[in-house]
């Protein structure tokens, strides 16, 4: 089924056909109409899962754990400061391998106040323990909603699924919705392995002492190893039933390139653009799209990377005091390239608080990065210093 | 699904170690007797709602609408039959006080309590006629009047198995239900039903029949206790100013007689109804609908008029006219034909022994008004010259204690005769009070081991009336230690309650009433009936909502295995309180442990 929508309700869409049981959420722009086709979709029947009003992000996060815990699939969605409420929350759902499912709409935290896109409220949260899937298209934040109940559910982490504000959030596309019935043959019921059950009652998430702990946060780390090799595999389950699938990274016209830009979100289509561009006139211009940021695919960018003399990273986001996040993983995963064989790297900070990131920015981008000497700096603010 | 999912989480796991991938228990959290925490624990037990403790008959209000929201509309109908006689008709012509004292008030709008009983009242009466019930006594009871107190007396004692004689002045039972309600109010067909249904129990009611009248009192003496219920006949004296009146100054209790026995006087084109309670009401509408134009004359203001306010609102809706801080002084006739009336203007003065302001002229303040026809509705006295010496008469009524009893042995005295508010649920009341005083009497004197009457126990919280489902044992709803303390909007839990609209009556649209006596209020649809049970927050009393289960962290609440509400495993219970907290009615509390 075919139809033409917002990437919120892309997600609603998405959760519906993953039959979530449990949906407990609070309202924030951008990221509402997600919950509020839901909460329709619970009201007239098409969902018949349990929707828990609650006070705060941090209930609603509390409620899905609960939830989560008793063995059903569990889903919300938030945005910037609801995401930063939820944050302790974000902790016992990682740490208790609760495989929930949110979406994370993301917005520029304030202050100063903005409602527009940057990727700071998730990246914010990076430590958590969550897997964290950046989406470019509506039909991309369907489909990966779907992905992410069963890698969830595969590896007992907590799934962030990440939109942009607007540029995805409240713009439409058109959208296949896969039927219920393939959904259902790539989707099983969740079996939860450890539940709450009143006839045999333990205890969860007690006291655990130093000679113990840290086995838990090894098992966790281990979990986020194996979702590197189980992420490409869902995606590639999901591609057999479906023709669409995304990778933990896109390798797009990378052939032989000089030049390679790293993006994610929406940012992604624009460059495509632009790449093409250069492309069709003989230019060695490449991109690669990250999707999964956590866990980080390291190696999968080293190898993506390595042979291009130079990348630029187009980050919407900063680390106060460090530079544009995904440019400084990436330096860090090129550190094991022979210092020969290591590209030079660019990182350019743009977009934040939804400032548009045109053709035009980014080729002016690659024009530059294709000639300039080494940067002096690893953060350059473009719009604002370039 | 990968293995590492579905391992057992006991079993040894990657790493070599034997830790499970999350922080669970490796045993049953039973092994943790969390109750050796708590020094203080819950107590579960249900309280009084205001309805139950507000209601001059002592119906378990609470109960009958938790019965009804369970879909079991006969237990409910059962219920509300064993203490109160006539639910169709005091769901039709009760001041419903209950209502005033809803907690649902604070949320809201109180539940149209009036509104269910009298749905309710109707499902009753359209059952088959109870089966009288077996004479196991041998003693005979003789009830003076056929009102709403004597037949209350009448229905309980037949229900205890006495047999019961009821002697009626009038020509037929009903006392003033039949007499001072009009029709459009009490339709005759419900009364007669209803009044049906009570003789049914095998109740012998002789009309036509007045002691002192018909009869000598001596007749009772065949009887071993005598309920006397006579009402308050007399309309007071309905004269204005010094000078003899024109015949159509009258009282209008008279009026309302002569018409609900079917009359139609033509009063004129203008009358004027004197008084503000309701019995002036049921005058001004009387009058309206035999054509005449009706202004009432109130001395106080619309916030001291003891009538039903709904009435004082469909008589404006109808077209009577108000004047308020008016009083009459002198009525002008000519010819034996009454001109008009002079009016005196008040203003309020400082309280009177009332707790209403006292009325005062106002200085220069006299009006005329235009009358064809002048009503009083002043009061009512009794006439209580039929009762044997000895029985002490104060203020106009007899004395007699809680339960009815007079000063002179075997004679009982109820309804308006003693010392009540006026109203049909007081009656009723009073009547029920009288057959528990009756019957324990009887008993007493048959030489059978009675205890004392544990009358603190009986009444519905500090100040309600009697129950005879407490007296009897009898409460079906089997209320978990029940404490006979009022449920308060304190003891509520407001979060768990959602807002809706109370469901009002649908009336009669007022257009031209002359002559039409038909019933005005048509009372709710079956759906507004259903919604308006739904408000019922059942205060005080558990209704199995199962929030304390939810909520219980410990797990330590569950369901008894009879159905009928939950234990508390004290054992795991820590003390939290937090089922006392979220209970949305109060029927459950925390208190200290007892060490």
């Amino acid at each position: 089924m075919k139809k033409v929508m917002i990437g919120n309700h892309a997600v609603s869409w998405g959760v519906q056909r993953s039959r979530v049981e449990v949906i407990s959420a609070y309202p924030i722009t951008p990221q509402t109409q997600i919950v509020e086709e839901l909460s329709d979709m619970c009201a007239d029947g098409r969902l018949p899962a349990r929707y828990i009003k609650v006070e705060s992000e941090h209930s609603a996060m509390a409620a899905c754990i609960g939830a989560s815990a008793a063995g059903v699939r569990t889903f919300t969605a938030t945005s910037a400061q609801g995401l930063a409420l939820m944050h302790e929350l974000l902790h016992w759902a990682a740490g208790g391998r609760l495989p929930i499912v949110m979406a994370d709409v993301n917005r520029a935290m304030a202050p100063g106040w903005n409602i527009w896109t940057d990727q700071n409220d998730t990246l914010s949260q990076r430590d958590t323990g969550w897997i964290q899937l950046y989406c470019e298209t509506n039909q991309e934040v369907f489909d990966t909603t779907v992905q992410s109940f069963r890698l969830a559910e595969t590896v007992n982490l907590p799934v962030m699924i990440i939109l942009d504000a607007f540029f995805l959030s409240h713009t439409s596309e058109p959208v296949d919705v896969t039927d219920q019935e393939v959904v259902d043959e790539f989707l099983p019921r969740r079996v939860a392995t450890y539940r709450l059950d009143p006839s045999d009652p333990h205890a969860f998430g007690a006291l655990v002492r130093p000679d113990a702990y840290m086995e838990m946060r090894w098992q966790q780390q281990e979990a986020m190893r194996d979702t590197l090799q189980r992420m490409p595999e869902i995606d590639a389950a999901w591609g057999a039933l479906t023709g669409r699938r995304y990778g933990a990274i896109e390798e797009y016209r990378t052939d032989g390139a000089d030049l390679l830009l790293v993006t994610s979100g929406t940012i992604t289509s624009t460059a495509r653009h632009v790449v093409d561009e250069r492309r069709d006139r003989g230019e060695m211009v490449g991109l690669v799209k990250v999707k999964m940021f956590r866990p980080f695919p390291t190696a999968a960018l080293r190898s993506a990377l390595a042979a291009a003399e130079r990348v630029a990273v187009l980050d919407r986001n900063i680390s106060p005091g460090h530079g544009g996040i995904f440019a400084e993983e990436i330096r860090s995963a090129l550190y094991d390239v022979p210092l020969e064989d290591r590209p030079m790297l660019f990182g350019y900070v743009l977009g934040l608080g939804g400032r548009d990131v045109t053709p035009a920015v980014i080729d002016s981008l690659v024009e530059r990065s294709l000639t300039a000497d080494p940067p002096e700096r690893q953060d350059l603010w473009v719009g604002v210093e370039l | 699904m990968s293995d590492s999912t579905e391992r057992d989480i006991t079993e040894p796991k990657r790493g070599g170690r034997d830790i499970p991938p999350i922080a669970v228990s490796r045993t049953t959290t039973e092994v943790n007797p969390t109750g050796s925490w708590k020094y203080i624990q819950p107590r579960y037990e249900d309280r009084v709602a205001p309805c139950n403790a507000n209601c001059p008959v002592g119906i378990d209000i609470e109960g009958y609408l938790y019965l009804l929201g369970q879909g079991r509309t006969e237990e409910a109908a059962a219920l509300l039959l064993e203490e109160n006689p006539m639910p169709a008709v005091t769901g039709r012509v009760c001041h419903h006080p209950c209502e005033d004292g809803c907690n649902r008030a604070n949320l809201d709008q109180p539940v149209a309590i009036h509104s269910v009983e009298r749905r309710l009242g109707d499902i009753a009466l359209a059952s088959p006629p109870p089966a009288a019930p077996d004479p196991v006594r041998d003693e005979r009871v003789a009830v003076i009047g056929s009102g709403p107190a004597g037949l209350a007396c009448a229905y309980h004692l037949a229900r205890y198995g006495y047999r019961v004689t009821v002697f009626e002045a009038a020509p037929e039972a009903g006392g003033m239900l039949r007499l001072g309600i009009p029709e459009y109010r009490l339709p005759r067909a419900i009364l007669d039903r209803q009044i049906e249904r009570i003789s049914a129990l095998g109740i012998e009611i002789r009309c036509g029949t007045a002691i002192g009248r018909d009869v000598p009192w001596s007749e009772l003496d065949r009887f071993d206790a005598v309920f006397a219920a006579p009402g308050a006949h007399v309309g007071k004296d309905p004269r204005i100013g010094d000078a003899d009146n024109a015949p159509t100054v009258r009282a209008g209790l008279e009026f309302l007689k002569e018409v609900n026995a079917g009359g139609r006087p033509a009063l004129g084109d203008h009358v004027v109804v004197v008084g503000g309670g309701n019995t002036a009401m049921d005058c001004a509408r009387s009058a309206l609908r035999l054509g005449s134009e009706v202004t009432v004359l109130y001395r106080r203001t619309p916030l001291e008029m003891p009538a039903i306010p709904q009435e004082v609102k469909e008589a404006k809706i109808e077209g009577v006219k108000f004047r308020f801080l008016a009083t009459p002084t002198v009525a002008r006739s000519r010819d034996g034909r009454l001109l008009g009336i002079e009016c005196q203007q008040m203003m309020l003065g400082p309280p009177d022994e009332s707790g209403r302001r006292r009325p005062l002229p106002q200085e220069d303040g006299r009006f005329t008004m235009l009358a064809d026809c002048v009503l009083t509705a002043i009061g009512e006295d009794c006439d209580l010259g039929f009762l044997p010496e000895g029985i002490e008469i104060s203020g106009g009524v007899a004395a007699v204690d809680e339960l009815c009893e007079s000063t002179t042995a075997r004679v009982f005295v109820g309804g308006d005769a003693a010392d009540l508010p006026r109203s049909v649920a007081d009656a009723l009341g009073s009547g029920k009070r009288a057959a528990i005083g009756i019957d324990h009497w009887l008993r007493e004197r048959a030489g059978e081991p009675v205890e004392p009457l544990d009358l603190a126990g009986l009444r519905f919280g500090a100040n309600g009336n009697l129950s005879i489902a407490r007296e009897r044992g009898t409460d079906p709803l089997h209320r978990a230690d029940p404490v006979n303390e009022v449920a308060g909007w304190e003891s509520m839990n407001p979060a768990h309650f959602r807002t809706m609209a109370r469901n009002e009556d649908h009336f009669h649209a007022a257009g031209d009433l002359t002559a039409s006596f038909g019933e005005v209020n048509f009372g709710l649809s079956d759906r507004e009936f259903r919604d308006e049970v739904a408000r019922c927050m059942n205060c005080g009393v558990c209704n199995r909502c199962e929030l304390c289960l939810i909520f219980c962290p410990d797990m330590a609440i569950h369901r008894r295995e009879d159905g009928e509400g939950f234990e508390i495993d004290l054992r795991y219970c820590k003390g939290c309180g937090l089922c006392a907290a979220e209970c949305p009615r109060g029927a459950m509390a925390m208190s200290r442990e007892e060490s």
